[in-house]
């Protein structure tokens, strides 16, 4: 069997938060004797990098940086770049360091750098977090000073592991630093303590696989502090931490699940500030991932959270939208419940108007897919609510239009793809489908586009051309449907896809032709078959697999047997 | 996952008909990728800088790399990527095409299979003395039969293929010789030079060149003399032509297929010439 199986590497959502300071910590009076060692440190990774500028070096450094460009990428953890508390130091900071950050990054980025600076951190850190012990938990050390100095100590921390793409996560756990956040998180804790410490775990959780699941220790303290009692930023700060616990895999996942992690999570994205629900949309789009269908049939009975979807689909705020966009996609996949619950409440309205209405390809796409899975999921919503001639009908045929005008691929595809759903629907909707401005632009595409997307829009064409069937009947042919697609030279493109490896798209290809021969009038079809629909018949002969081949030859002996052109 | 119902009544060849019907797809379905891996590269653009080019490499890499399959074909199991190679791997393994008479086969060794059973005498000679000669089709089986028949039922019977598979297609006339009939039929020789003049003009523009003529009922028994008398004189134009050319191609290149590239292009009525000369006995078969 030729078509691969769902071995792909997840997508993993992690976000971390970076910032980017150096030279903070050399102004910083409370540190000294730490921010001289740090600035040495740095000196000498500039000198060694200066050193090694040879041709095969900066190959080296232009590989690596790739290499670990990509890796980011498909961790796609999201580092938390900025305060979402007002804080001017930091915003200070990022403009300064940029480019100074940059260059030493740069250089840090090749292979030998790396490993220097990787034991220079840990020995760093190591000192580090030995002191925060000494400072947070000395019985000598009390009252309010200490206090301060431990906040600010473990704020220290939080920036370096803030740092950039590739924070020193690794040696900051080989130093120990969880057992140390896990006390920063007690119960009663003051609440900028709470804050930095759900920060840092935020950071470490948005690293290796490896990295994240170290966090297992904090996870319930953190489920915890979100909270009704909690100040809210940081009960949005720790979502964001489960957040990227989540994005992980499905056994964190579990966990996060048993430990009870759904409800406040979806308390917390019915805040009515914008920052907040978003963070929790975006983690409870993680925790419902599945492939499990559990989390989502739960989100759904919880009171409230319809409305908290309706009233965040209704807003402007681009950002909040996409991510609420993207809970209902899970669960409108996952759940039937929801499905319904969703349609009941005007959803697909709230859906489609945005579609129409935004140019952002984030919100796009959730947006399309969610309508994509509630029209795939059920007959309702295209018996219901998408009746011709109403008015969200025509709304959603015209922002499906300019999903395929868009120059974006998966536009283009779940696009079609939910085209080809209503294609399948009643005569009317196929009659609305080939009457529109759709019409040419499928055709343009089943003719020119890339593979995944010429085969959407097959579905769709070939959608348009039979009736509805009923039961196990052979569904009759909308014959000038398919004269026009033929006309309009549709008939290479489906022949292209006979010619495909994929073996659904050959069968598809199959099926048309069978529709053009049995279809056409006058015999038409066999002629225009058999111009160059033969030659990719007759390819499925030695095919391996045997329902195509018997497909194909049955259609070249029914069609092309030996009767053929010789009587009448 | 997909929701098809399978409607095959009323299908006189039990083929599984265009049926239009509503597609689903779980949540991490291999069709949902693309856009999940859009989802995060928008995330990061603005933090890591990324150029055009870096964000194209990576989808084409993830999206690759998720959809390598092998060639279909019975035994290659070529390694392919998805979505391009398959045409160009298609050609320059699987389009070995007999010189006598352009039939395809997807391997050398078929080709060779076909050319001994269909275009050599001393074949022929040897299987009536009743030596086995029908080889297996099945690559490493090695079996050899004494008639197409016999090999025919092993094939059925040992290799499970259908009973409708047949090696020794007969060829299809093609519409240049329906139109050839007809035309015997309706009118003179005149009619059939012009055609065949008519013929060398390129594949795709044939359809608008050629006008539909109606057939016409004749009785069998003229219309095979008519063929046999069509047959000799074809052998003598095939023969003619054959001397002309300077053709000894070898049988791996394909004449004429129209998507093929770059292969040399023989007029068509030179192509139909040899066609039907080998077709005529494989009818009587």
């Amino acid at each position: 069997m030729m078509t691969s199986p769902n071995h792909l590497p997840s997508t993993v959502e992690k976000r971390s938060r970076p910032q980017l300071e150096l030279s903070t910590l050399i102004t910083k009076s409370g540190i000294n004797w730490l921010s001289v060692v740090f600035v040495r440190i740095s000196c000498e990774q500039l000198h060694l990098a200066v050193h090694n500028t040879s041709a095969q070096r900066r190959r080296q450094l232009a590989v690596a940086v790739g290499k670990e460009k990509r890796e980011a990428l498909i961790r796609a953890k999201r580092l938390c770049r900025e305060a979402f508390f007002e804080d001017n130091e930091v915003s200070l900071e990022r403009d300064m360091d940029t480019d100074e950050e940059k260059t030493v990054l740069d250089a840090q980025t090749s292979q030998t750098v790396d490993d220097l600076k990787s034991a220079l951190t840990y020995h760093f850190l190591l000192a580090f977090i030995n002191l925060i012990g000494l400072v947070c938990f000395n019985q000598n050390i009390s009252g309010k000073g200490a206090t301060q100095k431990k906040v600010e100590t473990l704020r220290e921390l939080r920036r370096l592991l803030s740092k950039s793409e590739v924070p020193p996560v690794k040696a900051a756990l080989q130093a120990g630093v969880i057992p140390l956040l896990v006390q920063c998180l007690a119960f009663g804790s003051p609440d900028e303590q709470l804050l930095e410490a759900a920060w840092c775990l935020t950071n470490i959780a948005a690293g290796d696989p490896e990295e994240t699941k170290s966090l297992m220790p904090a996870l319930p303290l953190l489920v915890a502090h979100i909270g009704e009692k909690s100040l809210v930023a940081i009960a949005e700060q720790c979502a964001w931490a489960l957040g990227n616990v989540a994005g992980e895999g499905e056994e964190l996942r579990n966990i996060l699940l048993a430990q009870g992690a759904l409800l406040p999570l979806a308390r917390l994205m019915m805040s009515n500030k914008g920052s907040t629900a978003r963070t929790a949309a975006w983690a409870l789009s993680n925790l419902l991932k599945g492939p499990h269908p559990k989390a989502a049939s739960e989100l759904i009975k919880i009171k409230g959270v319809i409305d908290a979807i309706v009233q965040h689909l209704r807003k402007e705020d681009d950002e909040l939208v996409t991510e609420v966009a993207w809970v209902v996609v899970y669960l409108s996949a996952l759940s039937e419940v929801a499905v319904g619950l969703l349609l009941k409440n005007d959803v697909a309205q709230l859906l489609v108007g945005k579609l129409a209405a935004s140019e952002s390809l984030q919100l796009l796409i959730p947006v399309l897919r969610s309508l994509g899975n509630l029209v795939a999921a059920d007959g309702y919503m295209t018996d219901k609510v998408l009746i011709v001639g109403y008015n969200i009908t025509e709304q959603l045929l015209s922002g499906l239009i300019k999903c395929l005008k868009n120059e974006h691929r998966v536009l283009k595809k779940e696009a079609a793809w939910v085209l080809s759903n209503i294609a399948a629907g009643s005569i009317k909707h196929k009659e609305l489908i080939y009457s529109s401005e759709a019409m040419p632009l499928l055709i343009h595409l089943l003719l020119n586009a890339t593979f995944d997307i010429r085969k959407e829009v097959a579905y769709t064409l070939g959608n348009l051309c039979v009736a509805p069937s009923k039961d196990l009947e052979q569904p009759s042919i909308i014959v000038h449907h398919l004269v026009s697609l033929i006309e309009h030279g549709c008939l290479p493109g489906f022949v292209h896809l006979v010619r495909s490896v994929d073996i659904q798209s050959a069968r598809l290809g199959l099926q048309f032709l069978e529709l053009v021969m049995r279809g056409m009038p006058n015999g038409e079809g066999l002629k225009l078959v058999e111009e160059d629909g033969i030659d990719a018949m007759e390819r499925f002969q030695f095919h391996e697999n045997e329902e195509i081949r018997n497909m194909a030859n049955g259609l070249i002996d029914k069609y092309f047997g030996e009767d053929y052109g010789l009587d009448e | 996952m997909e929701i098809q119902s399978n409607g095959e009544e009323g299908s006189s060849i039990g083929f599984r008909g265009w049926i239009a019907c509503r597609r689903r797809f779980k949540p991490d379905d291999s069709f949902f990728a693309a856009g999940n891996i859009e989802r995060e590269l928008l995330a990061k653009q603005v933090a890591l800088d990324l150029t055009e080019d870096e964000r194209y490499q990576l989808q084409k890499m993830e999206i690759a790399e998720a959809q390598l399959v092998f060639c279909p074909i019975a035994g290659c199991a070529a390694r392919l990527n998805f979505l391009e190679d398959f045409e160009d791997h298609y050609h320059t393994r699987h389009t070995a095409s007999c010189s006598v008479c352009s039939r395809v086969f997807p391997t050398s060794r078929l080709l060779n299979i076909h050319v001994s059973e269909a275009h050599d005498s001393f074949f022929q000679a040897k299987v009536s003395r009743g030596f086995p000669m029908y080889e297996c089709l099945v690559d490493g089986c090695g079996v050899k039969l004494k008639s197409y028949k016999s090999r025919q039922q092993h094939l059925v019977d040992k290799h499970k293929f259908p009973t409708s598979f047949e090696f020794y297609k007969k060829a299809r006339p093609s519409k240049h010789q329906r139109h050839r009939y007809q035309r015997r039929h309706a009118s003179h020789s005149k009619e059939a030079s012009k055609d065949t003049d008519m013929e060398i003009d390129t594949t795709k523009s044939k359809r608008a060149s050629q006008k539909y003529r109606p057939r016409k009922l004749t009785n069998t028994k003229q219309r095979e003399t008519e063929m046999e008398v069509e047959e000799s004189v074809n052998d003598l134009i095939a023969a003619v032509s054959k001397l002309s050319t300077s053709d000894s191609s070898p049988s791996s290149i394909s004449f004429g297929h129209r998507h093929a590239r770059g292969f040399a292009f023989v007029p068509r009525s030179i192509r139909q010439a040899n066609r039907k000369q080998v077709s005529q006995p494989e009818a009587k078969e």
